[in-house]
């Protein structure tokens, strides 16, 4: 509901939030050896997301629940001036509608500072899919099909889709106040102009990239239950707490009524975040009814009404001196944010990535008649790291440098956005000489030209992901009679894996095995508070807390062991799931504790601490593409691809490796295959299709891919050593496939997607751009 | 969500026929693209008219002249996959293997790939279209960076088929039976430019099914091959294709057929092309100087002028790979 929050510049703010009561008692130690964290622990919900039986939220059915289907706008621009239900409500099935003429369409929508800009059902639909109205019926037929009886009139209004063209004064006005929601943020420091005026070395030029939609496997949706006047929601999301709160403003109820589960999730990305209308008409259909209500999206809706990676129009200029040092980076980043304002671009790298003495970053986005953005792995990051690295690219080449060795010349050890302060690790200078060694960089960039129509090239980027995290996060352990732990957490496993992580870190602590370990998770009515399951943040900010929970249990346990064995406490410890006594050979199980029997339970509360004052923990990646470009038909494939990560600590290579591996494919679709099209004149979408909107496969990823971890075992960032991993694995990517595509070709691609028109529509043009 | 419609499973082609003859009926074979129409609404049904019961109008039957007769339900895994055509029509199960997905392959069959409808956004989607009734032709003026390079008029859709363009390289003809009879055309009379209709892409008639397709004996000394450039790996239409089906003697071409994908609203041949390579030895200059004729002619439109490169690619890669195999 509230402005989407792109992670950076102000979310620093998040990472400063003082620790809980109880958060800095005893702070534990970094390990320094582990058995259970670090190994291959396949999933521990592996089976049951393949085998059907997880739950998730389209899979629910309740006792005489409904089933919602929502009316949408479509048109790209229109006021809606009459709503017939007449037909539509005489439908068999049907319990409820709802319309822009409802009490209920009023709830107000897209809250910023200056008042809500919209409402759950508004009049004035400013993008193809605007909710209008909704119905609840008995079956999913029944709703569809009184859905598409309700007879809304509309009065078209022009539609502007072209973000250059939205931001001209004359263009159509997406809302009254015009297209641009606030004026463009500069960020500066150094002197940029005198700087440029020395170097010896500069480059200039503007890229475009292409809106990506989101497409989780999972399409959004919920189901909304009442029970008196409270309510419960199962809702595919990142992060229940960010919608009950959504969902607690929006039908102004206390907090406390509102409850808000995701116990399996089919991915995000970005995407669910936040409260979406979906779950609001489903609760607003279940109270009218007085029936549970399902309203789980189709993809044609997803495609269209969900977010987006906002398209930008990015102009670096980037200045060396003879020696390779940079300069000055001076970069302008205009971002589309769709109907509503969304930070649709982020010079965050252009800011800190590098050493640099002289930054000027202008950032601006502009509204259209479009789906929003919305946070989309690493939102802005890998845009501007497509710009961004790939003038570093032509800057090396430039002054006669390896791209390598010009990176490793500017490899900063202090955040330049943090006052100057240290990282606890960086990684950067690791990732890339690593990548490099893995990758045989040197003898790769030196290989004889093809002389056949398919040229091979190589490119190396790099980048960093400039979110810590926000350190609050509470997890209670319990541990039973029989010797099994419950971990009670907030956090959602959005399909990473955090789940698996949560009990290797419980596993380790307590000395137990995984199996003996349960997570129970994303649930407001029954688990502690964790920040949403986004920006890369959910293994560092819960994993501590997790360690800490399972230490309190520890020293409980040991407690009570020692009265019962009469033994000292400080003579005992815990391994294979039972009591070691020193000097002594035998050991005692925690299921052979009458004390721990006779309690029931051992409860132990982890908080998370906060963050170190004195240091910045923030991860770093440098990845390497080899393509085969077909110079007659203008196909690129990546035929081999190393990714260099540091994200601190390994917790489980498998799910490592899936990040990576996931990120990289990410980067692929943005970098050849993923592209938004709009139809210009009616704003409606033309690629609302999987067919028209290309993910890449399987048949797209490199058959030679390797990951590399840089593994700093960083001892400062927080008790279990880990850094985030899930989006500095895409950041990087695109521009190396870009990179290694110039070296194939010699035609700098500033667009993506790199398609088989634009490969050869520049191979046509004439010498080397 | 797909409309409302009837499902009825004949057991006897002439059961299915007389299903058929009903207004609103059509007919459903693998149902991969059928389905997607329906739930798109580019299309509609009262009455799905099922054939996968009916054995007769399955498999491949090498016949005595060395043709073959392909049962229109024959999948594309099965055409792919298949020894003969394999071995003697190289043409066709390289383009049954190019086209879509393994799990589309394995449910997708000939007939209906010669069948289906247009892939063009404006049609699948939300837009009163031209071909769908309407009275503009959304492309024209639009995204039409797919669309149509040659043949194009009323409407600038491209024909999605891999299969037709190899088919036609292979002078197939096709069977259709209705109620009303039996009749046999060549490939290339099967389909219809928007100048003379542009609501249809094929001549079959409501009540009709395409039952057989027969490929006659390949040309002595023949070569076949499709060349499919698309965006993505898989489960992708071609941006262009090129079929070539050659007859060599020797190191001479004797025959040469060409027919492209992905440029015209059928498929398209390019007659001129090989002309150009009959009685002349396949080389890397005369597989030139035939993809450059492949693409004259060509009439881009505002945003897919970069085709008539990409015939050229295509042509050329799939006489290299003919010169490559031989």
């Amino acid at each position: 509901m509230r402005e989407s929050r792109i992670y950076t510049p102000e979310a620093i703010e998040d990472e400063s939030l003082p620790g809980l009561p109880g958060a800095n008692d005893d702070p534990l130690k970094p390990w320094d050896k582990t058995t259970v964290v670090g190994a291959r622990v396949p999933r521990i919900d592996g089976q049951d997301r393949v085998g059907g039986t997880a739950v998730y939220t389209r899979d629910i059915s309740l006792p005489g629940m409904l089933h919602g289907v929502i009316v949408r706008s479509p048109h790209a621009h229109a006021m809606v001036k009459r709503i017939d239900v007449t037909a539509a409500r005489a439908m068999p099935g049907v319990h409820a509608i709802v319309t822009t003429e409802s009490p209920e369409a009023k709830i107000p929508w897209t809250l910023t500072a200056r008042g809500a800009m919209s409402q759950l059902f508004d009049p004035h639909c400013r993008y193809e899919g605007e909710e209008v109205a909704a119905v609840a019926a008995e079956t999913l037929p029944q709703a569809a099909d009184a859905a598409r009886a309700i007879v809304v009139e509309y009065e078209t209004l022009p539609a502007i889709v072209d973000y250059a063209a939205a931001a001209k004064p004359d263009a159509p006005k997406v809302h009254a106040a015009g297209n641009l929601p606030s004026p463009p943020r500069t960020t500066q420091r150094g002197n940029v102009d005198a700087a440029f005026a020395t170097a010896a070395a500069v480059v200039e030029r503007t890229y475009h990239t292409s809106c990506e939609l989101h497409t989780p496997l999972e399409t959004h949706g919920s189901v909304a239950q009442w029970d008196s006047g409270d309510l419960k929601v199962w809702d595919s999301t990142q992060g229940v707490y960010a919608v009950r709160a959504g969902l607690a403003q929006a039908l102004k109820l206390p907090i406390s009524s509102v409850r808000v589960a995701s116990p399996y999730m089919g991915g995000g990305f970005g995407s669910k975040l936040e409260l979406g209308k979906y779950t609001v008409i489903a609760a607003v259909l279940a109270r009218l009814t007085g029936r549970a209500v399902k309203c789980v999206l189709t993809r044609e809706e997803s495609l269209r009404c969900v977010g987006n990676r906002p398209a930008n129009t990015i102009t670096v200029k980037v200045a060396a001196g003879k020696d390779g040092r940079l300069l000055a980076i001076d970069a302008d980043l205009v971002g589309a944010s769709g109907a509503y304002p969304t930070g649709a671009v982020s010079g965050y790298l252009m800011l800190d990535l590098y050493t640099c003495p002289n930054v000027r970053v202008r950032e601006s986005s502009v509204l259209i008649n479009a789906g929003q953005a919305r946070a989309f792995r690493a939102p802005g990051y890998p845009q501007a790291a497509w710009a961004l690295e790939q003038a570093i690219d032509e800057l090396a080449a430039k002054l006669g440098i390896d791209p390598v060795e010009l990176r490793l010349k500017n490899v900063p050890t202090v955040s330049q956005s943090r006052n100057g302060l240290p990282y606890s690790s960086t990684g950067l200078a690791d990732c890339l000489r690593k990548g490099a060694e893995s990758f045989d960089w040197s003898a790769s960039r030196t290989r004889a030209a093809s002389k056949s129509h398919i040229k091979r090239g190589v490119g190396v980027a790099a980048g960093m992901w400039g979110y810590g995290g926000e350190p609050r996060a509470t997890v209670i352990a319990k541990l039973y009679p029989d010797g099994s732990l419950n971990i009670n957490s907030g956090a959602a496993d959005i399909g990473t894996g955090t789940k698996t992580v949560f009990a290797q870190v419980a596993a380790e602590e307590l000395g137990i095995a995984v199996d003996r370990v349960h997570i129970e998770h994303a649930d407001t009515g029954t688990t502690q508070y964790a920040p949403g399951s986004g920006g890369s943040q959910t293994v560092l900010v819960n994993t501590p807390a997790v360690r800490s929970a399972v230490a309190a249990v520890k020293q409980s346990v040991l407690a009570l062991a020692a009265a019962e064995l009469k033994k000292d406490v400080n003579t005992l410890s815990v391994r294979d799931g039972a009591i070691v006594i020193a000097g002594e050979t035998r050991t005692v199980p925690f299921a052979a504790l009458r004390s721990l029997a006779q309690a029931q339970q051992v409860v132990g509360v982890g908080q998370r601490a906060p963050h170190p004052t004195d240091k910045v923990a923030l991860p770093f990646a440098a990845h390497f593409a080899e393509v085969e470009v077909n110079t007659r038909t203008g196909e690129v494939r990546v035929v081999r691809y190393v990714a260099a990560q540091d994200s601190g600590r390994v917790m489980n290579p498998l799910t490592f490796e899936n990040q990576v591996l996931g990120g990289v494919t990410m980067g692929i679709g943005f970098a050849l295959t993923e592209q938004r099209i709009m139809d210009g004149p009616t704003g409606k979408l033309a690629s609302g299709s999987w067919h028209d909107y290309k993910i890449p496969t399987a048949m797209d990823f490199p058959f030679a891919f390797t990951w590399v971890s840089v593994d700093p075992q960083d001892k400062d960032c927080n008790s279990t050593g880990a850094k985030g991993l899930g989006e500095p694995a895409t950041i990087p990517a695109a521009a190396a496939i870009a990179n290694a595509v110039h070296d194939a070709i010699g035609r700098r691609m500033t667009d993506a997607p790199i398609t088989p028109a634009a490969v050869v529509s520049a191979l046509a043009t004439t010498g080397r751009r | 969500m797909l409309p409302r419609f009837t499902h009825v499973q004949p057991t006897s082609i002439s059961d299915a026929l007389r299903e058929l003859a009903a207004p609103g009926a059509r007919v459903l074979a693998g149902g991969t693209d059928l389905l997607g129409c329906l739930r798109d609404r580019a299309v509609t049904a009262d009455k799905l008219v099922s054939l996968n019961a009916l054995a007769e109008l399955r498999g491949i039957r090498e016949q005595g002249d060395g043709g073959l007769r392909i049962g229109a339900l024959t999948t594309l895994t099965e055409l792919a996959t298949h020894p003969v055509v394999r071995a003697r029509f190289g043409a066709l199960s390289a383009a049954a293997a190019a086209a879509a997905s393994p799990q589309l392959r394995n449910q997708g069959t000939l007939g209906g790939n010669l069948c289906q409808r247009p892939r063009c956004w404006y049609f699948r989607g939300d837009f009163p279209c031209a071909r769908k009734g309407g009275d503009t032709c959304f492309a024209k003026e639009g995204e039409n960076q797919l669309h149509a390079v040659f043949g194009g008029d009323v409407c600038v859709m491209v024909h999605p088929s891999d299969t037709a363009p190899a088919l036609q390289s292979l002078d197939a003809k096709v069977r259709l039976i209705s109620a009303r009879g039996s009749r046999t055309i060549g490939i290339d009379a099967l389909f219809v430019l928007p100048a003379k209709d542009h609501t249809r892409e094929t001549v079959v008639e409501a009540d009709e099914i395409v039952s057989d397709i027969l490929l006659p004996p390949p040309p002595a000394g023949a070569v076949g091959a499709y060349r499919k450039i698309r965006a993505r790996g898989v489960w992708d239409f071609a941006i262009v294709g090129a079929a070539v089906t050659l007859g060599l003697d020797k190191k001479s071409v004797r025959q040469a057929r060409i027919v492209l994908s992905g440029v015209a609203p059928v498929p398209w041949r390019v007659a001129e092309a090989e002309r150009l390579l009959v009685g002349h030895e396949l080389s890397a200059p005369r597989i030139e100087q035939a993809a450059t004729q492949a693409s004259s002619g060509a009439a881009p439109l505002s945003a897919n002028a970069y085709k008539v490169m990409l015939i050229r690619g295509a042509v050329a890669e799939a006489l290299s790979d003919v010169m490559g195999a031989r």
